[in-house]
């Protein structure tokens, strides 16, 4: 979809206009303005109060149903290949307006209700109105039915340091939806995994069918909202009254490959961890950590998730055992609270080695007094001579967000809870199962 | 209400139309003769030539038959086959008395397995969907079924019946050896071929399938065509 990568950007709005139930208002439009000014290219404002000609690839329409549709057949007109109409509060008739006009000028509609619009940061583009949430450019892309949980996906990847190469806010999806945006993101060289938000989808099998061809070349990640009509249905067969729409929602994703997670927070977890590591052939994982406590938690975590604690060979226990007497190789590791970062490195080495594990959860507790910022080097280097993947857990607030840029900047994804590291190589196991045909 | 009519504008098949789908489908089921009287139920019994038999009541508006009094077994004789049919249909009549009745099936009685069920349905969003379960009396209350859409592949429905809660059933039945998950994959395979080839049916119901060591076979079988959700 190269409609949503334009050289020329305008926005139509008014600095005047309030909507008296509607997000048309001075401050929505000003936002917009200022978030688009970091885009790459031509920006044109049109503030309808003032009306010059809508002139641009992209147009971004923040205006009432009646005047944005007037508006975007102007700047179709103008020439305008995309429509992002942040907008919403159409009628049925409305939106079946701005359907004939697309298909009238052939340009893309991304809306109606979009609220936030369109993120794409490797050319600037973001059409959020809240001012300062540009987010860092990265390896996650996202696709959202809801504002709402859009804006605290976005809020959240922000402030845990997640990189987003695009975010799209589809609306109402009169034309672009959730098919053409998985599509466009499979092309995409900065997207390495994808995370969804989705409520319902247009046609159940076409999507499934374009979902599993993108999710062999790449993760897709899901959070369904919406429950079923669960005893909606009267039960004429047994089959029809233990079916509830979630259940088949439910295979319908695993069908299409695509891994269903619980929350906004599993959302932006996983989908990162998909993003930064390779997934996990096998379910063994070893838990290397300077403290017991959070890694008997995430040993916990390991079982009750399906996946299995490995049982490390006693080639490696003894070569550990040879430089670090202290050491025992009981899975979950404890190297001891005074593990520096050489320690950490030489376990790490020996342990991603081992042919009997087939990832590791890591475990630096800051506060066991002897860890300090620097450490942090040692676990890093520990994984350029891997190809397993491994996920690190900083237990705590302050102490995750003194430490996370460098992990994440290492392309380890990293956790405040050892459950959360759990989960993330949870879906990184169940995407190999996507990637071997397997997954259902 | 009968609890079997369902949906609005659904409508059952009728026995002999539902065995014959299946047979069109390769779904191995007990051999199955229907008596609309009395006198025919004494014939069956006769022609099918098998001791014991079930006498069950036909009707595409009951879904629970032992509810409403309508299953007879341990018949022995062309006389106990007529007792039985004049029994069942005034249990249901007096238990289901909306209920549209088009007599008894006559079916031997078959060596029990772990019961378990197949069927289909058709979700608005995603189409066809075939369902997997342990079956009998337990399917509607624990509702551990594993699902695919539909048609699948035998791969996809062997890994359907390793899904359910209930799955260490199958792999240990009788003297710790398995039922035949073949068979029972065969099954699920024909189920979904039907519903993704059959638009005018909306659901079905296999059940119960008797899963044994070797093979399995299905003993009674519902099809609800039309009136899509």
């Amino acid at each position: 979809m190269n409609a949503l990568r334009p050289s020329s950007v305008v926005l139509v709005g008014s600095s005047s206009m309030v909507e008296e139930i509607g997000m048309t208002a001075p401050s929505f439009f000003r936002g917009v303005e200022a978030n688009l000014r970091a885009f790459r290219g031509d920006i044109a404002v049109v503030d309808i109060d003032a009306p010059v000609e809508p002139a641009g690839d992209m147009a971004v329409i923040a205006l009432p149903p009646g005047l944005s549709l007037e508006w975007a057949e102007r700047c179709a007109s103008a020439g305008a290949r995309a429509i992002v109409q942040l907008t919403g509060g159409f009628t049925a008739e409305q939106r079946a307006a701005y359907r004939r006009l697309v298909d009238r000028f052939g340009f893309r509609l991304v809306g109606p209700n979009s609220i936030m619009g369109y993120i794409d940061t490797s050319i600037g583009l973001n059409t959020a109105f809240n001012e300062g949430i540009t987010p860092l450019p990265g390896p996650v892309s996202f696709i959202v039915q809801s504002g709402g949980v859009g804006a605290a996906v976005l809020d959240t990847a922000i402030s845990e340091g997640v990189g987003i190469s695009r975010f799209a806010f589809v609306g109402d999806k009169v034309d672009v939806d959730d098919e053409d945006l998985l599509r466009a993101y499979a092309e995409d060289p900065g997207t390495r995994a994808i995370g969804m938000y989705v409520e319902g989808v247009r046609d159940g099998r076409s999507f499934v069918e374009t979902a599993s061809e993108v999710s062999d070349l790449k993760p897709v990640v899901a959070l369904k909202g919406g429950m079923s009509r669960e005893g909606a249905r009267r039960a004429s067969s047994h089959t029809a009254s233990v079916a509830g729409s979630d259940d088949i929602f439910e295979i319908a994703f695993r069908e299409a490959g695509i891994l269903r997670v619980p929350s906004i927070q599993s959302l932006i977890h996983t989908t990162f961890a998909l993003a930064l590591q390779p997934p996990l052939y096998g379910k063994r994982l070893a838990v290397v950590s300077n403290v017991g406590g959070p890694a008997i938690l995430a040993a916990d975590a390991v079982v009750r998730a399906g996946l299995r604690m490995a049982s490390i060979g006693s080639d490696t226990a003894e070569t550990v055992h040879g430089t670090y007497p202290g050491v025992e190789l009981i899975n979950p590791v404890d190297m001891i609270a005074d593990a520096d970062g050489e320690r950490y490195r030489d376990v790490l080495e020996a342990v991603l080695s081992d042919g009997n594990v087939d990832g590791a959860i890591v475990i630096n507790q800051m506060k066991s007094c002897f860890f300090r910022e620097d450490d942090v080097t040692g676990i890093i280097e520990s994984l350029s001579k891997t190809d397993k993947p491994v996920v690190d857990v900083v237990p705590g607030g302050r102490d995750f967000q003194l430490l996370r840029r460098r992990f994440i900047e290492a392309g380890v994804p990293v956790y405040t809870d050892p459950s959360h590291a759990v989960e993330a190589m949870d879906a990184l196991h169940r995407y190999s199962l996507v990637r071997r045909g397997e997954y259902v | 209400m009968p609890d079997g009519a369902g949906a609005p504008g659904r409508r059952a098949f009728p026995e002999t139309e539902a065995h014959a789908l299946m047979r069109e489908y390769g779904v191995p089921m007990v051999r199955t003769l229907l008596a609309r009287d009395v006198r025919e139920a004494a014939a069956r019994f006769t022609e099918l030539g098998a001791i014991p038999a079930v006498l069950k009541v036909s009707s595409p508006d009951i879904l629970h038959k032992t509810d409403v009094g309508g299953v007879r077994t341990m018949i022995r004789s062309a006389d106990e086959a007529a007792e039985a049919f004049d029994g069942i249909m005034a249990s249901v009549k007096r238990l289901a008395p909306e209920a549209a009745v088009e007599g008894v099936t006559v079916q031997p009685f078959v060596e029990r397995g772990v019961e378990v069920i197949v069927g289909g349905l058709r979700d608005p969003q995603f189409g066809p969907v075939v369902v997997f379960g342990l079956g009998g009396v337990w399917v509607e209350l624990f509702k551990d079924v594993s699902y695919r859409l539909a048609p699948t592949t035998r791969e996809k429905a062997r890994r359907m019946t390793m899904e359910i809660r209930a799955a260490p059933v199958l792999k240990r039945y009788r003297g710790g050896e398995p039922v035949d998950i073949d068979a029972l994959a065969d099954m699920i395979v024909s189920v979904s071929r039907l519903m993704a080839e059959r638009e005018d049916v909306a659901e079905v119901d296999v059940n119960p399938i008797f899963a044994r060591r070797n093979g399995a076979l299905a003993v009674d079988v519902k099809v609800l065509g039309g009136g899509r959700q």
